[in-house]
């Protein structure tokens, strides 16, 4: 578990090194383990046989993190801050004056490895582009609860300390020495140990700031700081995530006090966190569901692992070069192509750019740059993509344009090659008609922006063979992105699903409640933007095609939603389509600022005695929402709960400490949310009748 | 029941609430302890008949910390007997001060007190004594606690005040503000500051702009923009969400001004008077302190304006005159509207806006300017009251005897 070796020096080695697993992760077992430790290096200490003491792991990462498992079945209080507390010991052991420790990082170190560093007196770290530093904790729900916020606090001030936990950035080794996270760069692994037995070596006392009596927290108490950290925070998450927050508490309580009682302020706001269901919603959705996604929950089973390496891409729009870009960011080559070699330029340019941005962020080196775009090929001929493995069309929305480049292109690929198309609205199946292989056909449904959005729609047309499905499960995998598979009806699972939303806003607006309301309540619910913004955003002209779409799938079965009237009037008799620059339900002034459009008030006049119950609307939205997704699981548009929950996150937004569309019935409780669909159901109409999939679920 | 009469109101001029206003170089207990001075020479009082000395203060630290109440009477060598205490009740301190001591009068267990209020706001600025509701993330987060000027351009912008008129009461107050200056309405309350020789610092108040206009005022920033949309317009609508978003209306012109002052009133029952040869002014009628929502924060006057008279058994139409602070000028604004007054009663000789708020002693100061009106204009009942910090709402109704 922790090799121990004394050199001749006196400096103690302590190797992590956990059996059965590939890498080191901080749980009950080896913060046991290290208590024996501690107590020998105090005894050495006092024989005065101590003169330092490195920490170092065998694993390729130094320590990757804590027992996830734990903390999501964590529920007592009193067991989780006993444990926060334990941890703590431990690392304040190490930190105490006297011999000085070293962490001697030789891989990525996140969470509680990134905090046990941070206890130590000097961090040494590999200078490898590959590894990972950081406290991702908040974006999980959760907070560093080893003493890593107090230590950063002191280490970097308030205002820093909070920006690097809040933002739960993984950096590079250069990053994280510019934050002040690390101390010292080490070229390879035996500069790296040779620094560290010097620092031993040279240093007398290993003593913290926060153990000296002229010590004192960089930048104070900043009380404006928190200030406006305060609502900054709110402005953000809307008081909707509890995470941030106490981070932020944690660190203002704690620049007030002496360190050892901010620690344990830490340690309450730890086990305050981890009992919330806001903790395990994000904990079920970036961990579980995550894991159930990444070892391959729809991917058919029997098929080789496909290992891409050539990606052909067809159209150097926006969509095309973000592909591009994603796809040589993973090691992967590109050809990218497109009505001219000019024009496919543009993906070049606009990689280039993007990189440039990173290098100017220091994430990149210039060298790395050079190669990436090496990796590119900009071309017009079809033919260069006779090495490709896959190629991708992301040419504009129309039906004709995208079956001709399949034909042109598919001439060129060899059988084992597959070919996808990025249609939002267009069958797979019907665009398969144009392929010589359907079998070979696929919808890989990217969203905007391409860098940004982590999730893929895997639309599986009739025709999509299990094996094309399996290879497209890699790829999407191969670029980091989260691969969901979808069947291919209307919307498929995430435009369908985030349509009820609007569908919602509008029916509200129908019902003569004031725009502002609905947008404000409908954002404050946790979602990124109103939905009547969203509306505009899409298009109301997108937003009927979709409802039109479904009033064909169901036929007599169909019942019209009760906002498509207020829908077509927009569009129809006050000419307002949305869409880009155009003018919807918003619209812009002179002086370039967003509001409702004025004539909302006029043609969907206010009720007087209209709905203002905050709790009622919020549910109206969410419930619209869940009820389409178990639609979708009914109707086998998407196969698996983990695909609908990060689905809905990822996908349009839907707020991430709900867990994801599915899990928020779950939260909600199965019961009361099927007991609540029935009043809905009474109030509003059948569209919250209960689908006989939610009982089973 | 023992009556509380007013035998005296005095206040300082108010110096700008800068390191150039003519008061910073005034210690906080000077300003308190010339007034004290002065309260005793005028009535030839004889101040072991003093019970108290209840003195507001919204930001009691430093110079003003310790209970500068005690330190200014010993200062000023008042009688040892005379304990005197602090008090924050935010922006209504210097009136709860004088409630208070009517409540201690009209219980029968005071006879004779000082009721009043004190604020350096140079030397010590609004927030600088911390507190929760302005520096915990979590207790911010949680009551939704956002800065005043944004509570005050969320009530505008609910009540659908534009700039305009926000300008229009700012310029009214400076153009009363100057004329009641001129004409000397004021002239019977200031207590002018001196130095230790004797030479004179103060006399007037220093932030009114008598050549102010409207155009001018229009041209100003709107300075609460940039913290509303660093979070707290988001905060203020977590709570009103019928507004599409809240407009930043509220400028350096059109709010209240930073300033330095003390004012004092003197309170007793009847005895009291005749004991000490003190001739009443008038008589506190209804004293009401209540609390509204906390982000909206400055709705108090109405409602505790509204409660005082159906404590007095009063009308609207039974007062005469009306002090509503001009913390900022959507609040007149809203008590106008709200109580459908005639504006030619309300804030007659202009107000906060033209000649200062300083904090913890406006309350003692608007009392003394409503009797000094009544007096002139002969007219029989006032009604003064201020909005303060997280909802608080604060009324004193008047009769002259």
């Amino acid at each position: 578990m922790i090799r121990y070796i004394k050199d001749t020096d006196n400096i103690v080695t302590l190797t992590l090194d956990m059996k059965g697993r590939s890498q080191n992760i901080l749980n009950h077992e080896l913060s046991k383990a290290f208590h024996p430790v501690i107590e020998h290096l105090k005894q050495e200490k006092k024989r005065k046989a101590l003169r330092g003491v490195i920490i170092t792991s065998a694993k390729k990462s130094f320590l990757y993190g804590g027992d996830l498992d734990y903390l999501y079945n964590a529920d007592n209080p009193e067991d989780i801050y006993a444990f926060a507390e334990s941890v703590k010991e431990v690392f304040r052991d190490l930190e105490l004056p006297g011999v000085p420790v070293v962490a001697a990082i030789n891989g990525s170190a996140l969470g509680i490895g990134i905090e046990l560093a941070l206890a130590c007196h000097h961090r040494i770290v590999l200078d490898d582009p590959e590894i990972r530093l950081g406290l991702p904790e908040v974006g999980l729900g959760i907070m560093p609860g080893g003493g890593g916020v107090t230590r950063l606090l002191w280490l970097l001030g308030l205002e820093n300390a909070f920006e690097l936990l809040s933002r739960s950035k993984r950096m590079n080794p250069a990053t994280a020495l510019r934050k002040g996270l690390v101390d010292e760069l080490a070229r390879n692994e035996r500069d790296m140990m040779e620094k560290a037995r010097n620092y031993c070596l040279l240093t007398t006392e290993g003593r913290r700031l926060w153990d000296r009596p002229e010590g004192y927290i960089p930048e104070g108490k900043a009380l404006q700081t928190v200030r406006s950290l305060a609502a900054q925070t709110f402005k953000k998450y809307q008081g909707n995530y509890p995470a941030p927050l106490a981070v932020l508490n944690t660190l203002a309580e704690g620049a007030k006090l002496h360190f050892d009682a901010a620690l344990r302020i830490e340690s309450r706001y730890f086990t305050n966190l981890l009992q919330r269901p806001e903790a395990k919603n994000m904990l079920k959705a970036f961990w579980l569901d995550r894991k159930a996604i990444a070892d391959g929950i729809s991917r058919p089973k029997g098929f080789g692992k496909f290992r891409p390496k050539r990606v052909g891409i067809i159209g150097a729009g926006q969509m095309g070069s973000g592909i591009a870009l994603t796809c040589l960011e993973n090691g992967l080559y590109v050809v990218l192509k497109d009505v001219s070699k000019l024009v496919a330029e543009r993906g070049r340019d606009y990689v280039r750019k993007a990189l440039d941005k990173q290098i100017a962020q220091a994430q990149i080196d210039t060298p790395k740059k050079e190669k990436l775009l090496k990796r590119i090929t900009t071309t017009d001929d079809p033919n260069d993509f006779q090495e490709c493995d896959l190629v991708i069309e992301a040419v504009f929305e129309n039906e004709n344009v995208k079956k001709k480049v399949t034909k042109e292109s598919e001439q060129y690929l060899d059988e084992y090659a597959f070919f996808a198309s990025n249609t939002i609205s267009i069958p797979i199946t019907r665009l398969s008609e144009a392929s010589s292989r359907p079998e070979n056909y696929v919808g890989l449904h990217f969203f905007r922006p391409v860098e940004k959005v982590p999730l893929v729609e895997i639309v599986r047309g009739k025709n999509t063979s299990d094996e094309t499905i399996a290879r497209a499960y890699d790829f999407v995998k191969a670029i980091r992105k989260t691969p969901i598979v979808v069947k291919d009806d209307w919307g498929f699972f995430v435009a369908r699903v985030q349509n009820t939303y609007i569908l919602e806003g509008v029916s509200l607006l129908q019902e003569g409640v004031p725009p502002a309301l609905i947008e404000n309540i409908g954002r404050q619910a946790g979602m990124p933007v109103g939905p009547l913004k969203l509306a505009d955003e899409l298009s109301l002209k997108l937003i009927l095609k979709y409802e039109q779409q479904s009033s064909e799938h169901y036929g007599p079965k169909y019942i019209q939603h009760p906002s498509v009237p207020l829908l077509e009037k927009m569009l129809n008799e006050l000419e307002r389509p949305g869409g880009t620059n155009k003018p919807g339900f918003y619209e812009t002034d002179e002086a370039g600022n967003c509001h409702l459009w004025e004539g909302l008030a006029e043609h969907f006049p206010a009720k007087k005695k209209y709905l203002k119950d905050k709790e009622e609307i919020t549910e109206r939205f969410l419930f619209a929402q869940a009820l389409e997704a178990v639609w979708c699981l009914q109707e086998n548009v998407i196969s698996s709960v983990p695909e609908s929950n990060l689905g809905s996150i990822y996908g349009w937004g839907f707020p991430s400490f709900r867990g994801g569309v599915i899990q928020y019935i779950d939260s909600y409780g199965k019961e009361a949310f099927i007991k609540r669909c029935g009043e809905l159901k009474d109030k509003y109409g059948p569209r919250f009748t209960v689908p006989g999939r939610l009982k089973k679920l | 029941m023992a009556e509380a009469y007013i035998y005296d109101a005095l206040r300082t001029p108010r110096g700008k609430g800068k390191s150039s206003g003519a008061l910073y170089e005034v210690r906080p207990v000077d300003l308190l302890a010339q007034s004290l001075d002065a309260l005793r020479i005028r009535n030839n009082l004889d101040t072991p008949e003093v019970d108290d000395l209840l003195l507001g203060c919204v930001t009691p630290i430093k110079g003003q910390g310790y209970n500068v109440a005690k330190a200014a009477l010993l200062y000023a060598a008042w009688a040892d007997s005379v304990p005197g205490m602090q008090i924050n009740r935010y922006c209504a301190s210097g009136l709860e001060a004088v409630n208070l001591a009517a409540m201690q009068i009209r219980a029968d267990w005071g006879q004779l007190l000082v009721a009043g209020g004190l604020e350096s706001m140079s030397r010590i600025p609004m927030g600088m004594d911390g507190g929760s509701l302005l520096f915990d993330p979590d207790v911010i987060n949680r009551t939704g606690s956002i800065p005043q000027g944004i509570a005050a351009d969320l009530i505008a912008s609910l009540e659908g005040f534009d700039r305009e008129m926000l300008d229009e009461v700012a310029f009214r107050s400076h153009q009363r503000a100057a004329i009641a200056w001129q004409k000397g309405y004021f002239k019977q309350s200031v207590v002018p500051v001196y130095d230790q020789n004797g030479i004179l610092i103060l006399d007037k108040d220093e932030h009114i702009r008598p050549d102010i206009d409207l155009e001018s005022l229009s041209k100003l920033p709107a300075v609460f923009k940039k913290p509303g949309e660093l979070g707290y317009d988001d905060l203020a609508l977590s709570k009103y969400p019928e507004l599409e978003y809240v407009r930043h209306d509220h400028t350096a012109g059109n709010s209240s001004g930073i300033v330095d002052g003390a004012g004092l009133i003197l309170i007793g029952n009847e005895a009291a008077g005749k004991k000490n040869k003190l001739k009443p002014r008038a008589r506190i009628v209804a004293a009401v302190t209540l609390s509204t929502e906390p982000t909206l924060m400055l709705g108090g006057p109405v409602p505790a304006a509204q409660k005082a008279l159906k404590q007095a058994g009063l009308k609207k139409e039974d007062i005469d005159l009306w002090e509503v602070n001009e913390a900022f000028a959507s609040i007149p604004l809203q008590f106008q509207k709200a109580l459908d007054l005639d504006p030619e009663v309300v804030n007659v000789n202009g107000g906060a806006i033209a000649m200062g708020h300083p904090l913890g002693a406006t309350g003692a100061m608007l009392l003394g300017t409503l009797l000094d009106e009544l007096e002139r204009r002969k007219k029989k009942r006032g009604l003064v009251c201020l909005c303060a910090g997280s909802g608080i709402g604060i009324a004193t109704i008047i009769e002259r005897t």
